[in-house]
């Protein structure tokens, strides 16, 4: 996808981030904009960096050590950001991912069928396991640190 | 032209979604002994899932096939948003984050417990064959796809269960989360910090699902939480591709041979072996 259509998702997106985000939170999007537009640079920021930077690692470790660098306290402009980002619910966030992805899981519910039972089981297993033993896993070191 | 209209019937679509599914809101309900939470995105999730079903079974042009292929790319952009927001949640909770450092990073082996508990069952009780390798060794998001594509390719029995898998995953991962969690926190054994460190698995649709019943068990805590959750969802997604070749693959292998797993098998049973050892040959 060339970049100009990438940023027209991420604007349409954070426009029904938005919406959500009033709809749901009873947030002013008015109130929320700048929170969303920090939102959008940082996205933006990561996304043109993976793009640029030879060492291949997924956008999103990009995106994510940029957005934890600017809201460290100290950082120039890091209480603005962790101020007016908070008007953006994370929850508000998610729906619009899932709305998508809703949108185009059909096409995958008839190969889906095929596989048959078996391998929703083991897949459901997969999901109960890996929770289940890092739960226990940080439980014990949380405890035996004295965290918690 | 064409083109950009019925793209922007999708946008439509979801905003559509997003309205309804936001308007309805977080609603809890009581099941046995737990909380069961339903949250909007899964509103969401679950009306393009009817509303494109029924375009495809009645070949109505709401939702077509095209469409569903425009979508998918939008799912992974989007999700960058989520990312950024959590991120900013890491931050200001830097110094937390760090204090707890031995116990996020060392959840991370919660890998092995991937295996333990999907391979047995799928080798013993189900009788998978080959399947299991690729099924069983990840929660089996998108770099699970591509880690098995590469090794096994994905016409493979190794292939076809991440495949299953990566599709049960998009279709059931969020909603089995949600309710898992929603009962783990309900039982009240783990604590919420455990709890979210142990949400960062590598999906952030399944992060988020599991991720919502702890805050708001505990929305006092909501920016904890969601820093350790982000933070572990970060340590995953830096060290699961390398976990998967180096570690979780030959571990998953390695228990599935031990516990007698059939040798090579195809969709319609077992290959005789000597083609199999051909065709292993003529792989390398």
């Amino acid at each position: 996808m060339k970049f100009i259509h990438v940023l027209r998702i991420f604007l349409i997106t954070g426009v029904l981030a938005l919406v959500g985000n009033y709809f749901g939170f009873d947030i002013n999007p008015i109130e929320a904009l700048p929170g969303m537009l920090i939102l959008l640079a940082i996205v933006v920021a990561g996304y043109l960096l993976s793009k640029a930077v030879p060492i291949k690692l997924p956008t999103i470790a990009y995106i994510s050590a940029i957005a934890i660098i600017v809201s460290i306290p100290g950082v120039p402009g890091a209480s603005y950001v962790t101020q007016y980002v908070g008007n953006v619910r994370f929850l508000a966030l998610a729906t619009p991912v899932l709305a998508y992805a809703g949108i185009s899981i059909a096409k995958d519910l008839s190969s889906f069928k095929q596989q048959g039972a078996k391998v929703v089981v083991i897949a459901l297993l997969t999901f109960t396991g890996t929770f289940i033993a890092s739960a226990v896993i940080a439980q014990v070191v949380l405890n035996l640190m004295g965290t918690i | 032209m064409s083109d950009k209209k019925s793209d922007w019937k999708i946008h439509l679509i979801a905003l559509i979604f997003v309205i309804i599914a936001e308007s309805i809101g977080i609603r809890s309900y009581r099941l046995g002994p737990g909380n069961v939470l339903l949250l909007p995105m899964l509103y969401a999730l679950v009306m393009g899932m009817i509303l494109g079903g029924v375009s495809q079974k009645y070949k109505l042009p709401i939702i077509t096939r095209e469409d569903m292929d425009k979508a998918s790319p939008y799912i992974g952009l989007s999700v960058m948003f989520l990312i950024a927001k959590v991120g900013t949640t890491i931050g200001p909770n830097i110094a937390r984050v760090v204090a707890a450092g031995p116990a996020l990073l060392l959840q991370e082996l919660g890998n092995f417990g991937t295996i333990l508990f999907a391979v047995p069952v799928a080798v013993l009780v189900l009788k998978v064959g080959r399947e299991t390798i690729g099924a069983a060794f990840s929660i089996s998001r998108e770099g699970s796809l591509a880690i098995v594509a590469d090794l096994y390719g994905l016409d493979s029995s190794e292939g076809k269960g991440v495949m299953g898998a990566y599709i049960t995953g998009t279709l059931f991962g969020a909603i089995y989360n949600g309710l898992m969690v929603g009962f783990l926190v309900a039982l009240g054994f783990f604590h919420p910090y455990a709890l979210a460190m142990a949400s960062g698995t590598g999906s952030a649709s399944m992060m988020a699902a599991a991720l919502g019943p702890i805050v708001a068990a505990y929305p006092e805590m909501a920016t904890e939480l969601t820093a350790f959750a982000g933070t572990s969802q970060i340590l995953t997604s830096v060290t699961g591709l390398y976990m998967s070749l180096f570690v979780a693959i030959p571990f998953t292998e390695w228990l599935y041979k031990r516990l007698g797993g059939k040798d090579r098998t195809d969709a319609d049973g077992l290959l005789p072996s000597a083609v199999m050892a051909a065709a292993e040959g003529g792989k390398q």
